[in-house]
């Protein structure tokens, strides 16, 4: 009986042994495999953020050797006598419904201030709207390629684009499409036609992004008279708002 | 802690739910931002938080990680880790959407991608992003707290248990 006990209590002891020795190389694997696991997590963030930090830098040294093109006033487009007391500075997207609107509601207003000197406008394109498709830097880039060519064509071309805005998320207006658009704003097809295909300009329209996201700027379009933005946050500033800024500027 | 076995025969299920929903949030958060680096780059900065000169490695480590985070969910793999550092991701898209609403920025969270438009009213995104972020962390925390779950490759490489049974308390389903 005695004997018989004892021997329960070796096996029992055994067995608890053995447990425990399963626990530790049990957790053992765990913390092997988590470490694994969190040290490939590591490299492949950092992969990424390396690889994309050095792929920007790439972007902006490519930008810098095409250059930014001709004939920028204020960094932008400018369209109007130099001299005009209001300077409307606006930044806008081509492949932007809002933006569009916005043009025509203010479009008139504006080229006749214009016309009349009291305003000049700086037209600044920026390309946020590249989730779905590259319009918004292809379309921004042929007006850098029509400005270079020919300032004086740039409003034409302008106007056009938004007129015959193609919907936002499709794949945008061919670059056939933007090189007629140019020729119709008066620039002749072999001068255009390679600086629109080549998207030469796109490096800069890039950096012209990043600037206005780097002021602050969220949306477009975002309309600045005379240094100071105009509207209520987030929204696009009515017609009557514009007038009042522009005719307090030209004071 | 002890829990009731009715609750303890169902968490494994439950568990295996909450991973795959934060699994699928994320790949719909990370997805988006990681195919459009730019407009995330955007986005973090709309937030006038990270300084300027971490924005883009922020901005391209975001999304990597919530891609990894999805992958580590959906298998079921570490998953009391990834319940941890999702919890932590939650937390800190709280506190950057509390401090853009009290600072009265009329921002877009970019949470699911940049969209590049204007919000009319940016407080009811807010008020939205928040509860929703706070159901995510909800769920994030019951993985830290029981990581065993079915379908897991946790599960099969033995990284999980479920709870023994000196955890739990015999209450009934009736009694839940």
């Amino acid at each position: 009986m005695t004997n018989a006990r004892t021997a329960k209590t070796t096996r029992e002891k055994a067995a608890e042994l053995r447990a425990q020795a399963e626990r530790q190389e049990s957790r053992r694997r765990s913390m092997l495999i988590t470490a694994a696991v969190a040290a490939v997590i590591l490299i492949v963030v950092a992969a990424v953020v390396l690889v994309r930090v050095a792929s920007n830098d790439q972007k902006a040294k490519e930008a810098a050797l095409n250059g930014p093109p001709a004939n920028l006033v204020s960094g932008g487009f400018l369209v109007g006598n130099p001299s005009a007391k209001a300077t409307i500075e606006l930044y806008e997207d081509f492949q932007c419904p809002v933006c569009k609107a916005f043009e025509a509601a203010n479009g008139a207003a504006i080229k006749a201030w214009v016309a009349a000197g009291t305003a000049k406008v700086i037209y600044h394109p920026v390309a946020i709207l590249d989730a779905d498709t590259k319009y918004s830097t292809r379309s921004a880039s042929a007006a850098a390629a029509v400005v270079n060519a020919d300032p004086k064509a740039f409003l034409a071309f302008h106007d056009l684009l938004y007129t015959n805005q193609p919907a936002e998320g499709g794949s945008g207006l061919p670059d056939s499409q933007l090189i007629d658009y140019a020729v119709q704003a008066g620039l002749a097809k072999a001068t255009i036609e390679p600086a629109i295909t080549a998207q030469k300009f796109a490096g800069w329209v890039g950096l012209q992004t990043d600037d206005f996201s780097k002021k602050g700027f969220t949306g477009t379009p975002t309309v600045v008279v005379n240094g100071k933005q105009i509207g209520k946050p987030q929204s696009t500033p009515t017609p009557e708002e514009v007038k009042a800024a522009v005719e307090a500027a030209a004071k | 802690m002890q829990i009731p076995i009715a609750l303890a025969a169902r968490l494994p299920w439950v568990a295996t739910a909450i991973r795959l929903g934060l699994g699928w949030v994320f790949v719909a958060a990370g997805w988006p931002k990681f195919t459009d680096p730019e407009g995330t780059v955007r986005s973090v900065r709309a937030f006038q938080l990270v300084p300027e000169t971490f924005v883009r490695p922020f901005a391209y480590a975001l999304p990597t990680l919530e891609l990894v985070l999805a992958v580590l969910l959906v298998l079921g793999l570490l998953t009391r880790l990834a319940g941890g550092a999702t919890a932590a991701l939650m937390v800190m898209f709280i506190f950057g959407i509390a401090m853009a609403w009290g600072r009265g920025l009329s921002i877009d969270c970019g949470c699911f991608g940049a969209t590049g438009t204007t919000v009319a009213d940016p407080v009811a995104g807010y008020i939205k992003d928040t509860l929703r972020d706070s159901a995510f962390l909800a769920g994030a925390l019951v993985l830290v707290w029981r990581p065993f779950s079915r379908l897991s490759l946790d599960a099969m490489l033995g990284l999980t248990h479920p709870p023994r049974a000196t955890e739990l308390v015999p209450i009934g389903a009736g009694d839940l």
